[in-house]
């Protein structure tokens, strides 16, 4: 309640005390997109931005929201979290009414309570670490898959295709090895086998894990690391006579893994974020953001598009711009179908369906794998 | 489902953990055919280690990343060939010659200019030279690759024969024959030409060789060139079987050649051959046993060289000489 009323008095602050500096004009709502436009991401974050100004340029096309036009204002957080919460005060102080964005989990960490003690809504549109659900205020919305959900997907997968024992590898490292745990502890919680291998990096020759799967009889192999060494793995699985299912994670979904394992990639599953290139809906998007941008848009443009999207929904549905109204429109999303797939959340606001798509390696390149 | 992979109808054994039950005999097998073609690799790494040592006296510890720049040369080699004679088994023996031929060469620049001048120094000051040798090989590879991997493309196919679980690919049988060649070729030159009685006079006395008049300097120059070349066979092959190659691709297995040097008795051709094989069975049954795991194969793989210096320094096949250092 004291938060509320905090955030309630500070935004009464904000209106009065700025409504004559910037927001000389009540035509329109400013929304700040906090990504890493400078740094070593700049690449993806500059992408993300640019996706959320198409966006606004088509909800402003169509008449704005709520009659008003959409501005956006950059919040360069250079995936820093230093810079991050400087970007962050300084959108506060511009008096923008929500917040889309968040690239680096890291970044995106300490501005939560920055617009937390606004309570602005803020859509976190790529970050996906779980640290970020107990650090959530309540105000904050997340719009990308978890790394949970990777696992659930993955589990859901193996069911569908009949799996009964499965094999699962990782690379030793906490990002592997998380997923792989995750992993056989939902699949054995489900009364199926498990077979655990970790291979060591650097290290060429599987044959050993290759006869531990053949000996073991397994169904399906799931391997939770990187390309590179995916590669090999794959390669070496097929060339030991190994002919079921194999199924590949996150950090395995590059075209290059096709490079190492040449034909054997054929017909290898990968469990990926969802890429406009491989989304149904997105055919008009990519086309768009071509159009505009001149460059096919990258792995996170579509998550960054919906985020924009979804705020102006949760506007309009509030009928209003003010913030807490905002953020319990936001709560209340139910499922509707946007770029990346239906959005609602769950009580943590974290995305209650996982968004996680399935590839399947054809003739050299990845393409959609309707599950 | 990969094209000409067309799965047959699977067979449903008892299958336990560990392999026990009705497929022991297949996963014993299994073992064994992956403990050769490991066992290839490191032998033909061995004796180039146990070459050197034998006519310098020098652990030659850039060996491993000759057999890394052989993979480069392979498959540059490979790529230009390819366009005339295809990507397949034509193509790679031509770029296993190839490379051969280059890094043969490279080792005998490498033996001229690094570790010539060297030779009276203390055997420190070599041991560090090739050290150095190590590193700048890796860091040249590493620089003109950017620590990426690259991909060693071949046309080979999956094939292989099947019986029942057990599965030998069509590489691994040819990979395993070339080897068992390349060996076999070795050991008629170093036992019946006269080079290599040179060899084996000058790895027993170099001063006594000066008198008699060996050219020394050749003799040591022709160990450099073999043992080099016999690493860019394994090179190039490790590339086409395995699919990728990159810069520090020669450290671990560089090692691990030494090892099994070590265990065959390092300076002993026939030694180097035996602790080859010896190693690639020793790892491949190893990662068998179930609490094992192939995460240990590293530390089973130098438990055994520990207990191998421990036991039997000189190693399996190895004589007790005079230190002369």
């Amino acid at each position: 309640m004291k938060n509320g009323m905090t955030a309630l008095a500070s935004a009464v602050a904000l209106g009065l005390g700025l409504s004559g500096a910037v927001q000389a004009q009540s035509d329109r709502i400013l929304i700040g997109v906090q990504v890493p436009t400078t740094g070593s991401e700049a690449t993806y974050g500059q992408d993300m931005y640019n996706a959320a100004e198409l966006a606004a340029e088509e909800l402003n096309a169509e008449g704005g929201v709520l009659g008003m036009d959409i501005e956006l204002i950059n919040g360069d957080s250079a995936c820093d979290p230093q810079q991050s919460v400087n970007a962050a005060g300084n959108l506060v102080s511009r008096g923008v009414q929500g917040i889309v964005g968040g690239y680096c989990s890291g970044a995106t960490m300490p501005t939560l309570k920055v617009y937390g003690d606004e309570g602005l809504p803020f859509v976190i549109t790529a970050s996906n670490s779980t640290q970020l659900i107990p650090a959530n205020p309540g105000n904050a919305f997340m719009i990308n898959s978890t790394g949970a959900d990777q696992s659930k997907k993955a589990v859901d997968f193996f069911e569908s295709q009949g799996v009964e024992r499965l094999a699962i590898i990782d690379q030793g490292d906490s990002y592997s090895q998380d997923l792989a745990d995750l992993t056989a502890d939902r699949w054995e919680s489900m009364g199926h086998e498990v077979v655990r291998e970790t291979v060591n990096k650097g290290e060429q020759d599987f044959s050993a894990v290759v006869s531990n799967v053949r000996s073991n009889d397994v169904d399906a192999v799931f391997w939770t690391a990187y390309y590179a060494d995916g590669g090999l793995l794959i390669r070496q699985l097929r060339q030991g006579g190994y002919r079921d299912t194999i199924a590949v994670g996150d950090g395995s979904n590059s075209p290059q893994l096709f490079e190492i394992a040449g034909g054997a990639a054929e017909g290898v599953y990968a469990f990926s974020n969802p890429t406009a290139e491989f989304l149904p809906a997105a055919a008009s998007f990519i086309e768009n953001y071509r159009a505009e941008y001149d460059q096919d848009p990258g792995p996170y443009a579509p998550l960054n598009y919906d985020g924009l999207k979804l705020l102006a929904w949760a506007m309009e549905k509030a009928g209003t711009t003010d913030p807490a109204a905002v953020v319990e429109a936001l709560g209340t999303a139910d499922g509707e179908s946007w770029l990346t797939g239906p959005i609602s959340f769950t009580d943590e606001n974290t995305l209650a369906r996982s968004n996680f798509i399935i590839l399947e390696g054809e003739d050299g390149a990845w393409t959609y794998f309707e599950n | 489902m990969p094209a000409g992979l067309t799965a047959p109808a699977p067979v449903r054994f008892n299958a336990g953990y560990g392999g026990l039950g009705m497929p022991a005999l297949e996963t014993f097998l299994q073992a064994i055919v992956n403990g050769l073609v490991l066992g290839s690799f490191y032998a033909l790494i061995a004796l180039g280690y146990t070459m050197i040592f034998g006519v310098i006296k020098l652990l030659n510890f850039a060996h491993g990343d000759v057999y890394m720049v052989g993979a480069f040369v392979g498959f540059g080699a490979l790529s230009l060939v390819s366009g005339v004679v295809g990507a397949g088994w034509t193509g790679l023996f031509i770029a296993i010659l190839i490379s051969m031929v280059a890094v043969g060469f490279l080792g005998v620049i490498i033996q001229r200019v690094a570790y010539q001048p060297m030779l009276s120094a203390p055997r420190l000051s070599i041991l560090i030279t090739a050290l150095a040798v190590s590193l700048v090989l890796q860091n040249g590879a590493l620089s003109l690759t950017h620590g990426k991997y690259t991909a060693f493309r071949t046309d080979l196919g999956f094939g292989g024969f099947e019986f029942g679980r057990l599965f030998i690919s069509h590489q691994a049988m040819v990979l395993v024959a070339t080897a068992a060649v390349l060996m076999i070729a070795l050991e008629f030159f170093v036992s019946r030409t006269m080079y290599g009685r040179a060899m084996r006079a000058v790895s027993i006395d170099k001063d006594m060789c000066r008198l008699m008049g060996i050219n020394v300097n050749r003799v040591v120059a022709i160990t450099f060139l073999i043992g080099s070349a016999l690493a860019a066979a394994a090179g190039t092959m490790a590339g086409a079987y395995y699919g990728s190659i990159w810069y520090f691709m020669g450290f671990l297995i560089g090692l691990k050649a030494f090892t099994a040097a070590v265990i065959g008795g390092i300076g002993s051709i026939t030694g180097a051959m035996l602790g080859g094989l010896i190693l690639g069975m020793l790892e491949s049954f190893g990662t068998q046993i179930p609490w094992i795991g192939s995460e240990w194969k590293d530390v089973f793989t130098f438990a055994i060289l520990i207990l191998v210096l421990v036991f039997k320094p000189t190693g399996l096949l190895g004589k007790s000489e005079v230190e002369r250092m």
